[in-house]
């Protein structure tokens, strides 16, 4: 029996009945009462994951409103923020693990101030399970309220900038498009039938604090509940914290979101599917000649921590309430229903039962639009001119798709998305059918030029199969072109300058 | 989308193997391609003479294919990545079309560079012939530029892998526009390195190495905030110390945290 159990944050109903909510609310208020340069205090913990201190004017952090009132000074020495700051993975193979080091420190450090208050030892964080029953696709009303239950203390868990999906307060994920698919994927990095490019956990990248493409995992719903929480200000001139990493971990909503999905990191595990094996995984970024993850711990020494050590929660001596799974990977199943799909029944009646190889990232370019899109409110249209030769191995792949020969993967690639707003999402379709939501979580980052991304932006990846299986089944898939079109979930504002510099289709063989 | 990791070992190999050859030229004639040939004329000081007498024993043709060698060597490892871009967002068969127009981009602004470099080299020639100190002037102009926010700038713009168009002239022109635009970023980044084994009148292939190690390692690190530091070679040399310990010990063992509240590690 592990010794800290973290249990669903809507145990009665949410509210601070809940004695987790209750406890973490006084550890954030003990947190938060601390100086920046405290490494225990709840704003150096927010800049472990990013921070924009020496930025003026929103999202500078001297520029939040408040509640929280956010300190901009005193800054702690340079080697110390060096050695913390601005650590948060995304983009990455490591986004799993670099963040379920960072809850257990940050929980370290409130269980920390929750036992000098007097609370309970195995005090542990509770995390938002926004795909639970009933209404907890809600925040939990904890976070709404303004004073704790005494009627008088200010609640910590309340935040100003938290605008939700509709930008007007009322914060809760819309399902879908937020999805809990990815727990139907079966390879960390990588592809087969049942998980698309780029896998489960993400890339293999080196150290990135800013990266290429999201995994599966942090793309939806990682990605998109940030956005969602965070929305736009009902003025549209800021944007909520969960909206962008260098303010997110400001909302202590983050924690309980990053809390559930690390959940579905452990339930996936829990289901049978395994992390990395390769040694610049288990290794971490040192492996690649980048700095260590580092968390300061509450007697004031650092945790040196690898992918390796957090590699299971058994061995952190930590467990969930809840480790199902809603969706199975069966990647057989997929691949003989798609067989079927495409007229193969015959053979796909005779596919093996059993995992499916991981066919890694080849991939090849079958098309793409001839110029950079601007993302207005009404939206953007893309042509996507298809090269005939590619698009016929295409066609051939399906055409002759069985269980010895499985078919090609497409997919639609976002290419080089920048802009100065995280908080959008872009709905894309391709002949008029949906493709998939993306959030844009981490483009501001991304997009500066002296950034660690280098101004290169985000890359999003659509698994287009089904549509261009259709297409096939149809007969249409024998033209030219396809349209692809991208529309915001809401207005976009012009000084976020969203555009989005290629609009692509690849193709990736199975064998 | 990326290129598979059998093609992409394929053109790692490559490119290293382009670069080890023209290392082995250098190592196999270390004074021919590279160095300047001397005589008590040219030794004698500024003069119309000694400077035609300069350019007679040292033909224009003769440094440049000695500075395109010297390239061949020291820059082909960076190119890695982004060939790897055009690669990954090219047709399949427009691929070795592309990645050509790319690598003649670049070289052509190495090679307008590399004018302006072996004139400073002929000129320190002719100014001191034999001497150490246009070789430590250099290094120390070198070292200022090492930590200056231009470089930064530089190093950074590098990283920046630009959209590619697929079709057509426009695929042409994008490929050899962004060879020419990293040549530009990359020329920025590494004139003053670039020049110091140059000037070396001894010691010329192991400065050559030495700078090469440090091009690689600061193109290897993440773009960064413009500001005064010292860049050295700390990424690759932790590269290889990393790898290195990986393979010969096997997997690192290190204890966990303690999760309690006190929380001692």
């Amino acid at each position: 029996m592990a010794t800290y159990t973290r249990n669903n944050a809507w145990n009665n109903g949410g509210t601070f009945n809940n004695p987790d909510l209750l406890w973490y609310a006084k550890g954030v208020g003990v947190m938060q009462f601390r100086a920046l340069d405290d490494t225990s205090s709840w704003w150096f913990f927010a800049a472990i994951h990013g921070e924009y201190i020496g930025e003026s004017g929103f999202p500078g952090w001297g520029s939040i409103p408040a509640p929280p009132s956010v300190p901009t000074a005193p800054l702690p020495a340079q080697d110390v923020r060096d050695t913390y700051w601005d650590q948060c993975q995304h983009q990455s193979w490591y986004f799993p693990p670099w963040h379920r080091g960072y809850l257990i420190a940050l929980e370290a450090q409130i269980r920390a101030a929750v036992v000098g208050l007097g609370g309970p030892a195995d005090w542990a964080l509770p995390y938002w399970n926004y795909f639970g029953p009933d209404d907890e696709y809600e925040i939990p009303p904890a976070f709404t309220q303004q004073t704790l239950p005494d009627g008088t203390t200010p609640n910590p868990l309340f935040v100003a900038a938290r605008y939700g999906p509709n930008n007007d307060g009322n914060i809760f994920i819309p399902i879908p498009p937020v999805s809990q698919g990815c727990e139907g994927n079966d390879v960390y990095t990588g592809s087969d039938p049942a998980t698309p490019l780029p896998g489960f956990g993400g890339p293999e990248t080196g150290f990135s604090h800013q990266g290429d493409v999201s995994g599966n995992l942090e793309s939806n719903p990682h990605n998109q509940v940030h956005v969602d929480v965070g929305g736009n200000s009902p003025d549209g001139e800021t944007w909520g914290l969960m909206s962008d990493p260098g303010i997110a971990a400001l909302d202590p909503v983050f924690y309980l979101h990053h809390g559930n999905i690390d959940r579905m990191w452990a339930a996936w595990n829990n289901n049978g599917n395994s992390n990395p094996a390769d040694p610049n995984w288990l290794n971490g970024p040192a492996a690649v000649g980048e700095r260590e993850f580092a968390m300061p711990m509450p007697d004031g020494s650092s945790w040196v921590y690898t992918p390796e050590m957090v590699n299971s929660l058994s061995q952190l001596d930590y467990t969930y309430d809840d480790l199902s799974v809603a969706v199975a990977p069966q990647p057989a199943v997929r691949l003989a229903r798609r067989l079927s799909k495409l007229r193969a029944a015959n053979a796909a009646a005779n596919a093996a039962p059993g995992a499916a190889m991981n066919t890694g990232d080849s991939s090849e370019l079958v098309g793409s639009n001839n110029q950079a899109l601007q993302i207005k409110s009404s939206g953007a249209r893309a042509v996507v001119r298809l090269d005939s030769d590619v698009r016929g191995k295409v066609s051939a792949s399906l055409s002759a798709a069985s269980e010895t020969s499985p078919p090609d993967h497409v997919y639609l690639q976002l290419e080089n998305v920048r802009g100065t707003r995280d908080s959008y999402k872009l709905n894309v379709s391709v002949n008029q059918q949906h493709a998939g939501t993306v959030a844009l979580f981490g483009l501001r980052r991304a997009s500066l030029k002296d950034g660690a991304h280098g101004g290169e932006g985000l890359t999003f990846v659509l698994d287009i199969t089904n549509i261009i299986d259709n297409l096939f089944v149809d007969d249409a898939l024998d033209v030219n072109t396809l349209d692809v079109r991208i529309v915001p979930n809401q207005s976009v504002a012009d000084s976020a300058d969203i555009t989005v510099g290629r609009v692509s289709v690849y193709r990736q063989g199975q064998q | 989308m990326r290129i598979s990791a059998r093609e992409s070992a394929r053109v790692n190999a490559s490119i290293l193997l382009v670069s080890a050859a023209a290392w082995a030229v250098l190592l196999v004639n270390p004074g021919g391609a590279t160095a300047l040939a001397h005589c008590p004329v040219t030794d004698s000081g500024v003069s119309a003479a000694s400077f035609r007498m300069l350019l007679a024993m040292n033909p224009v043709s003769s440094l440049a294919a000695g500075w395109a060698l010297m390239l061949v060597a020291m820059m082909s490892p960076m190119l890695v990545t982004p060939i790897r871009h055009v690669l990954e967002r090219s047709f399949k068969r427009r691929r070795a079309r592309s990645v050509t127009l790319f690598v003649v981009g670049y070289a052509a602004v190495w090679m307008a560079a590399g004018g302006v470099l072996l004139g400073a080299r002929l000129t320190s020639s002719l100014l001191m012939p034999r001497s150490y100190l246009p070789a430590v002037v250099a290094g120390v102009v070198a070292f200022v530029w090492q930590c200056a926010p231009v470089k930064q700038r530089c190093l950074n713009r590098g990283h920046r892998h630009r959209e590619l168009a697929a079709f057509g002239a426009a695929a042409d022109l994008d490929a050899l526009r962004f060879g020419v635009t990293h040549g530009v970023w990359c020329v920025g980044s590494c004139w003053a390195l670039m020049l110091f084994p140059m000037l070396l009148s001894q010691g010329h292939l192991a400065g050559m190495a030495a700078v090469t190690f440090l091009m690689v390692s600061e193109r290897l690190e993440q773009p960064r905030p413009l500001g005064w530091r010292l860049r050295g070679a700390g990424k690759l040399t932790r590269i290889v110390a990393a790898q290195t310990r990986i393979r010969l010990h096997g997997l690192l063992s290190r204890s966990g945290p303690s999760l309690s509240g006190s929380g001692s590690v």
